[in-house]
Formats: C-alpha cells, structure tokens, sequence
C-alpha cells in the first residue's frame, strides 16, 4: 500500500500548487483592479471606491471619472488581455510550437489592416463604425492571415521557416495599414494612428460590452475543447486513435484563435507577446499542461498582465500615455527570448 | 478480432501497398516487416483510421471500420505510434490517462472506474512508480511501456503498434516484447504490429507478413522463416550479407 499512498501524497502536492496559483492569480487581479481605478491624474481614496462602485454614490468628478473613464478600460483591458493568451494558447495547439502567437503570425497586424482599410473607406459614409463591425472586419482580416499561414505551413514544414514568413506578412500589413492611413489624412481619422499601434484610451461601455460576449462565448467554447486538447498535446495522429475528430477539431482551434485575436485587435490595437509569453508562464506556474487547468488559468494571468502594462502604459511617463505594445514588449519579449535559450539548452541536451 | 479483406492502402487514391487479406485472432501476434519505404506504416496508419482505405475493407467482429465513429473505433482499436514527440508537464498518469478518452465525458474528467483501469495497465506493464513523473523524463524504453499502458486501458480488443522496439536497446527491446506476449495471452488481445528486427519478429510473433514494394510477398509463421531465403529475398541480401546476419547465434560463436 506504500507507493499509493505517496502517489496520493503527490496528487494532492500538484492540486495544492494549482490551488495556490489560482488564489494567487485571482488576489493580483482584484489588486491590480482596485489599484488602476484608483490611480491616474485624478486620485480616488480606496475607502470611497465600494460606495462609488456598488451604490453609485459619491463626488459628481469621481463618479464621472470611474464610470465613464476607468472602469470601462480597466475591463476591456482585462478581457482582452485574457482573449490574447487564448488565443496565443490554441495557435501554439494547433502549430505543436510554443514560440507562436497572434501577434508574431501576423494575425494581428491582419485584422489591424483590415479594420483600418473598412475604417477609412466607409468612414464618410457611415460616421463612426459600430463594435460588431470592427470585430467583423477585424476577423476577415485575421482570418484571410491565417489561411494564408495554413496554405504556408503546408510548404514551410520547418518552424522557424513559418515563423519568419508570419512576421513578414505582419510587415507587409503593417506597411499598407501605414500607408492608407497617411494617404487619408484628414479629421476623421486623428484617433486611427494611436489605434493601429495599440492602446485602451478608447475604451467605452460598447466596446466593454461587445467584447465581453465574443470573449465570454469563445472562452467557454475554448473550455470545452480541452479534453481533446490535451489528447493533440500527444501529436495528431495519436489524438484521431483515441477518437478526437482532428479536422473538425483543427477547424474549431483556427476559428476561435482568430476570433479572439480579432476582438483584440478591433478594440485595442494588435498587442505584443502576451499570447507567447503568458501560456508559457502559466504551464511553468501550474507545472502542468493538462488544458482543464490551464486554460482559465491563461485567461486570468493575460488579463492581469494587459491591464497591469496598461496601467504602466497610464502611469510610467504621465500625464504622456504611452502605447500598450511598449509597456508588453519590455516584458514579453524577454520572457520570449528566455523560451528560446531554454527550448536550444534543452535540444543541445537531448 | 480485426479482418482486413482484400485492403489496399496509400495516400490521395495512391495505392502504396495493394491487395492485404489478414485476419488477427483474440491472443495473436502478428508483425509486418519488410525494408524501408515497403509501406508498413500506411497498412497501420489505415488500420487505424488515420487514412482511409484506398480499396478493401477493415472489419472489426463484423462491422466495417468505416462505418464506424470516430470515438466508436477508438473503443475497438488502440494505437501505440514512434512519435518523437517532446511533450512537456505531463505526467505519465496524465499520458496513460489519456487512454480513456473515448469513455470520459465532456470535460475528460476521470471517474473511479477509469482511475482504477489506468492504475491497473501502469501495473501492468510496470510504470507504476512513474506516475507522477514527468514523461520527457523517461528513457526510450520506458517511455514505450507507459504508452502501452495507455493503449491497454483504452480497453479495446486489438492494439496496432508502429515499430514499438525501434529506439531501445536491446533489454528494453526483449522486455517490451514479452509484455507484449503476455498481454495477448492474458486479455485476449489482437495484435498487429511492425518491426524492422527480424530475428526478434521471429521470436514473437504468431505469423509474419512479408511487405515488399508494395505488395504482400507472403504470410508465413515463423518457423518458414527460419532457413533464411525467404528473408534474403525479402531484404535483397547476399549470401555474403546473409551470412554475417545469421538467426543462430549460438554458431557463431556469441554467447546468448
């Protein structure tokens, strides 16, 4: 009966541990929440922010600027940072590589052009575009980009061949984005440059909303899909012998992956190495890849790394803003960097 | 029991290997060799459902594989592949348990029945005390037995295996296949595997199929492959070659 009952110890040693990185995940959350309404050229005692919240009662300024300013970017910035790492999480899935995401693919800078182009050609007609029309385009966009990377990867058997034809095509529709941008100059457009590089201050209550219904649905979609996630975690062909039906399966991984990256990018701008960097944390945290707790765990550390870098992004140079992409580069890309020392190490050994 | 009847297999309509008639019986070994390239891989590779057959049936009892679901056929065949693959945090109980998935519901989460089945196969095939490993961790040999444990508590009546043996060394080699003799004795297994090492496909198995250039050269049981030709053709090897490979150790002088 020994070994058992070590087996057992253990057991409840790893739930233990997953246990406290939930609990943990969910305090920095709350924190960074309770904190980034707070902060800002406008300061809100903490003591006042419950009756502000919950009773809506208070200075007629404060209210004003947490209604109407914070609030709403403060929970885009959480929802969508927690899209990110979703959809970072299954495009790593679907390529068997860890160093992809929404972002390096190209994806992003897709649904970016996308959206822009939509913007500047119906503009005059239509005034402003409403959220469900950003999202759409934004998925034409993201999805015209990774057809493109399936027909690639079809060629392009190699990783890193894939890898640098994803940020090419990233530059490629960055560069047309620039360049309909700068040709159509005019009023209607001041806010688009700031846009197309990533940024919140454009949070409203219809973005919040929108977002968090095409966030919500795919995450619970998303959570669905991991039991034959953790199967294709053991390759293609050994997920179709235990039954998972791998082409619907692929489709779905696809589609909700560029679904969830354009909601990001519509309402945010595209946003950088959140997708690569947090799955990567959180598998490392959990010391585990089983995808039942993996997935709401990724959701929960990218929604409190957008909106901690978002935070940065408000309070580092105030009252100059800078871009959300910077503030996620400076953390992202060395965590990235680190993933590709380590995977080298671990080749070299192996 | 699985009946491959008149199978022809290969990749877009393209037939590589054509015309297989095979039955596997409930306790059987029965190993495909032939050279490289001959087309072993795809004749398991259709077995199992992840190509489908080009011309032929695949008949498990008496219903034809196609007709099958997906999650239905993964209750009738299990697959063990040589995949390469570096699949990091998982533990070897999260591999095994991954046998059951076509019997979890939704969400794959494990009742006490499956728990106790994925306990009994890490038993089994003596992976117990790596449960809580991480399965990168594992050398070659053991990493194929906790494969097979998984493949054994998917509990199905036949188990394909994809060159099982190739990667260990040779104690790993003897101890895989003798498990893998017990098993099919013991739970009435159908085994259909393949192996690029003749001498030990000879010592396994119940009947061995010759694949060469795309058609099966013959069926045989071990014992017609004994003296030798059939292999020296099979392999076009020379006397010279043949001689050198010699089944009788015990001639050449190498202790056994």
């Amino acid at each position: 009966m020994k070994p058992k009952t070590m087996k057992e110890k253990s057991k409840s040693k790893s739930n233990s541990r997953i246990m406290a990185v939930y609990i943990l995940l969910l305090t920095a959350l709350l924190a960074t929440f309770v904190v980034s309404v707070c902060f800002g050229n406008v300061k809100i005692p903490a003591d006042r922010l419950a009756r502000l919240l919950f009773f809506r009662e208070g200075e007629e300024t404060e209210l004003a600027i947490l209604w109407k300013i914070r609030l709403p970017r403060v929970l885009l910035a959480m929802i969508l940072g927690g899209a990110l790492a979703l959809s970072g999480y299954l495009l790593q899935t679907f390529f068997e590589n860890p160093i992809v995401g929404p972002f390096v693919l190209g994806i992003s800078s897709g649904a970016k052009l996308s959206v822009a182009a939509v913007m500047i050609l119906f503009l005059d007609k239509i005034g402003r575009m409403s959220s469900f029309a950003m999202v759409i385009s934004a998925f034409v966009g993201a999805f015209a980009v990774t057809g493109f990377i399936l027909l690639a990867a079809r060629k392009l058997t190699s990783p890193s061949s894939l890898l640098v034809a994803g940020i090419m095509i990233g530059y490629i529709c960055s560069a047309v984005t620039e360049l309909l941008i700068s040709s159509a100059e005019d009023a209607h457009i001041v806010g688009l440059h700031g846009w197309s590089q990533g940024s919140f201050s454009g949070a409203g209550w219809d973005y919040v909303k929108v977002s968090a219904i095409v966030v919500g649905i795919s995450f619970l979609l998303v959570f669905f899909l991991s039991k034959p996630i953790g199967a294709y975690l053991m390759g293609e062909a050994y997920a179709a012998s235990v039954g998972v039906s791998v082409r619907a399966f692929r489709v779905m991984l696809i589609l909700l992956s560029s679904l969830l990256a354009a909601c990001v990018t519509a309402f945010a701008g595209p946003i950088s190495f959140i997708g690569i960097a947090v799955p990567f944390l959180v598998k490392r945290a959990l010391s585990t890849a089983r995808p039942i707790v993996v997935i709401p765990a990724c959701f929960l550390m990218g929604a409190l790394m957008v909106s901690l870098c978002d935070f940065c992004a408000r309070q580092l140079l105030a009252p100059t803003e800078l871009k959300i992409g910077v503030v996620t580069s400076f953390v992202g890309a060395p965590i990235v960097i680190y993933m590709l020392l380590k995977k080298t190490k671990e080749r070299g050994i192996s | 029991m699985i009946r491959l009847s008149d199978l022809s297999v290969g990749y877009h309509k393209e037939t590589v290997v054509k015309d297989l008639s095979l039955t596997v019986k409930p306790g059987e070994i029965v190993t495909l060799i032939g050279p490289n390239g001959a087309g072993k891989s795809t004749i398991l590779k259709t077995v199992c459902g992840a190509l489908a057959p080009v011309a032929g049936g695949i008949y498990i009892g008496d219903r034809r594989m196609t007709d099958l679901s997906d999650a239905e056929r993964a209750r009738q065949i299990a697959v063990v592949l040589t995949e390469k693959k570096r699949t990091e945090l998982l533990t070897c109980y999260d591999v095994v348990a991954l046998g059951r998935y076509p019997y979890t519901g939704r969400l794959g989460v494990l009742s006490d029945e499956d728990r106790a089945r994925i306990e009994e196969a890490m038993e089994l095939t003596g992976v117990s005390e790596f449960a809580d490993r991480d399965i990168t961790t594992l050398s070659d040999g053991q990493r194929q037995r906790v494969y097979l444990a998984g493949a054994i508590c998917q509990d199905t009546k036949v188990i394909v295996l994809d060159e099982p043996t190739s990667y260990l060394d040779i104690h790993h080699k003897l101890t895989l296949l003798l498990l893998l003799r017990k098993l099919a004795e013991e739970r009435k297994l159908a085994v259909l595997m393949s192996m690029h090492e003749v001498e030990l496909a000879v010592k396994i198995s119940d009947r061995i199929v010759m694949v060469k250039e795309g058609a099966v050269q013959g069926i045989v049981s071990p014992d017609e492959l004994a003296d030798g030709d059939r292999i020296a053709e099979l392999f076009n090897m020379s006397p010279e070659l043949m001689e050198f490979f010699s089944f009788d150790f015990g001639k050449r002088g190498i202790d056994t």
